[in-house]
């Protein structure tokens, strides 16, 4: 049975593949970067689920260094970089997957604009999307 | 008993605070109600020393603005009222003094808008009064008007509307509220502050300085309650609708929908976020597909006690307030489509150029270089072009008078360039160089440096959801001003 890491600041990704994706695959889950760090390094994981925006996580658990990203794009403002970074956390944390040598599949279910999702794909190779919370989709996506 | 509590303006009961915070948060969405909300701040408290020292602060740059308008100056005189918009609103009384000079100056349609404001700002008072006699002396025309950066979120075009012109709706109003006025005073004025407003589809058409904070209001409603809580259900509910769902299945379907915050909470709580950032030009209840909503969300709540007691068989019961909810997300995706976006490429910033070197200071100046060089992308930001187009106009005269200062070469480059984020997004920096020797640093853009002028240019970015920054440079070039923005894409 393959093994799925989800990575998230809730439970609802966890609870969707518990109810939909346990009869076909090991689910795990990680709430936060470390989290995913410490699991990674114990399971072999064959699949990522991430979700895309970190509403909830607290500023000093986000990726993505608030203050680079506040000088490099929002001229210094901070609150704006730490909105953006929880905005879109879930990529930024497929990037230190990524950095952290892990290139397994990852799976959003968000609707990035096609450019975006290219460019997605250059940056962290194989990423899929899928628009909504379609169990069928999100399976055939994970290839469970 | 009040709680203590300090701001910058020292400490003072934690309801004037309260009041305060919102009294400032009203001016900051244009609400037309701020000035009264500011002036009804207790005199003696410290936050009411401080909005009344503010509203005198400005004063002088209202009235500086409206003698410009008067002398057909309106470039300058949107700075001057921007200025004066910076510190404090605008006592309603001007709205009377706008609108005469533009009628005057044979803009009806400007002049009725102003009216307006006057009247629904403080309904009762003697400006509103006067403003309701000329109103009725004015014709109104088809004249599509000019857009003003002052009071940005009250005066739209309201004239491209299709939902009926701005005299249709006012003459309306005005008949109505004469015969109120006689017959129920009191009545009138909650009537004229509950009036105001319109659809979330209307206002897309009329006030596109509203679509970047739009576009973020629809993608939280989509992302976070119809696609994560509602859409996370849609299985569940096929499944149990077929009698094969799992006890499992329905505890997840009341987590989704009852659990935490009960997802009709969570629904208010979105709407309640689009009032906070759109002020009273927004009235959800005359939009239909909100209503809607409301709808499907008061049945779910409805169906709470029933869903909690039942087998999975009551699922079944849901399956057509998910379907309307289902619409509904269709409706905010087709609403994305609907916002404004504007391409740059070379033939704007030539735009620019060309009508920044007609200008009578501009032309004069002596330039070695004014180079001009766009990507040759395809590239949209979600600014109307008019505005945008103003914002690098103030960026390339600035840059000229600049180093119209100096005695060396004088160079200034337009440039647009992109930078991939580690996110999948793009940013597109439009740029300007210059070669002046003035040192400019980050501060003066946010009013905390020196005053520049480009101060107002800023806030007018960030009404888009951009930001300026400054980069120094080596020569030739000493510096460059850029406004960066998020790159959008057509679906």
């Amino acid at each position: 049975m393959k093994t799925i890491l989800v990575i998230e600041d809730g439970d609802e990704y966890e609870k969707f593949a518990r109810l939909f994706l346990e009869d076909h695959a090991v689910i795990h889950a990680a709430h936060s970067m470390e989290e995913a760090h410490l699991l990674m390094k114990e399971l072999k994981v064959d699949a990522f689920l991430i979700d895309l925006r970190f509403d909830r996580a607290r500023d000093s658990q986000l990726v993505g260094g608030v203050e680079e990203t506040a000088t490099r794009v929002f001229s210094g403002d901070i609150g704006l970089a730490v909105k953006y970074l929880k905005d879109n956390q879930g990529t930024l944390i497929l990037k230190e997957i990524r950095e952290a040598g892990h290139h397994q599949r990852a799976v959003f279910v968000h609707e990035f604009a096609p450019r975006v999702l290219d460019n997605l794909r250059r940056l962290y190779g194989e990423v899929v999307a899928i628009s909504s919370f379609d169990a069928e989709a999100i399976r055939l996506a994970l290839e469970l | 008993m009040l709680l203590a509590a300090c701001t910058f303006a020292g400490c003072g009961s934690s309801e004037t605070v309260l009041e305060w915070d919102r009294a400032q948060e009203m001016w900051n969405q244009r609400d037309d109600l701020a000035y009264q909300a500011w002036m009804e701040l207790d005199e003696d408290s410290d936050e009411g020393k401080e909005a009344r020292r503010r509203i005198a602060a400005a004063d002088p740059h209202y009235k500086a603005g409206i003698d410009l308008i008067k002398d057909g100056d309106f470039e300058s005189a949107i700075d001057k009222l921007w200025e004066g918009a910076e510190i404090a609103p605008i006592d309603p009384a001007y709205y009377v003094d706008i609108a005469r000079v533009y009628s005057q100056r044979g803009f009806t349609n400007i002049a009725a808008d102003y009216y307006m404001k006057a009247i629904s700002s403080l309904p009762e008072s003697d400006a509103a009064k006067v403003a309701r006699e000329e109103y009725e002396a004015l014709g109104i025309g088809s004249n599509p008007g000019l857009r003003s950066v002052f009071s940005p979120k009250s005066e739209i075009s309201r004239y491209n509307s299709s939902e009926g012109g701005l005299g249709d709706s006012l003459g309306l109003f005005l008949a109505f509220a004469a015969g109120l006025l006689v017959a129920a005073g009191a009545f009138l004025a909650g009537w004229m502050r509950r009036s105001p407003g319109v659809s979330l589809s209307r206002l897309i058409d009329e006030a596109p300085e509203f679509h970047s904070a739009i576009a973020y209001l629809i993608g939280s409603v989509r992302h976070e309650l119809l696609k994560h809580r509602m859409g996370a259900i849609s299985d569940v509910i096929k499944t149990l609708r077929t009698g094969e769902g799992s006890a499992s299945q329905l505890k997840f379907l009341r987590d989704r929908l009852y659990g935490g915050v009960p997802i009709w909470e969570a629904w208010s709580a979105q709407k309640n976020a689009f009032a906070r950032a759109l002020g009273s030009r927004l009235n959800l209840s005359k939009d239909a597909a909100f209503k809607t909503a409301d709808q499907a969300f008061d049945r779910i709540a409805d169906l709470q006690e029933e869903i909690a007691g039942g087998g999975p068989e009551v699922a079944a019961r849901l399956v057509s307030a998910h379907e309307r909810l289902r619409e509904f997300d269709r409706h905010l995706a087709e609403q994305q489509t609907r916002l404004v976006r504007t391409r740059v490429d070379r033939e704007l910033l030539e735009h620019v150029v060309e009508e920044v070197g007609g200008e009578y200071a501009v032309s004069s100046v002596r330039l070695d270089e004014l180079a001009v060089v766009p990507v040759e992308a395809e590239i949209h930001i979600e600014v109307p072009r008019e505005d945008l187009v103003l914002i690098l106009k103030n960026l390339l005269r600035n840059a000229i008078m600049v180093v119209a200062r100096d005695e060396g070469m004088r160079r200034v480059m337009f440039s647009v360039s992109l930078g991939l984020e580690p996110t999948g997004q793009e940013v597109v920096n439009i740029g300007l160089k210059d070669s002046g020797e003035a040192v400019l640093d980050v501060r003066d853009l946010s009013g905390s440096g020196k005053g520049t002028g480009l101060k107002l240019v800023s806030t007018a970015v960030r009404r888009y959801g951009g930001v300026m920054d400054v980069v120094g440079l080596k020569e030739p070039y000493r510096k460059e001003v850029i406004v960066r923005f998020f790159r959008v894409f057509e679906e």
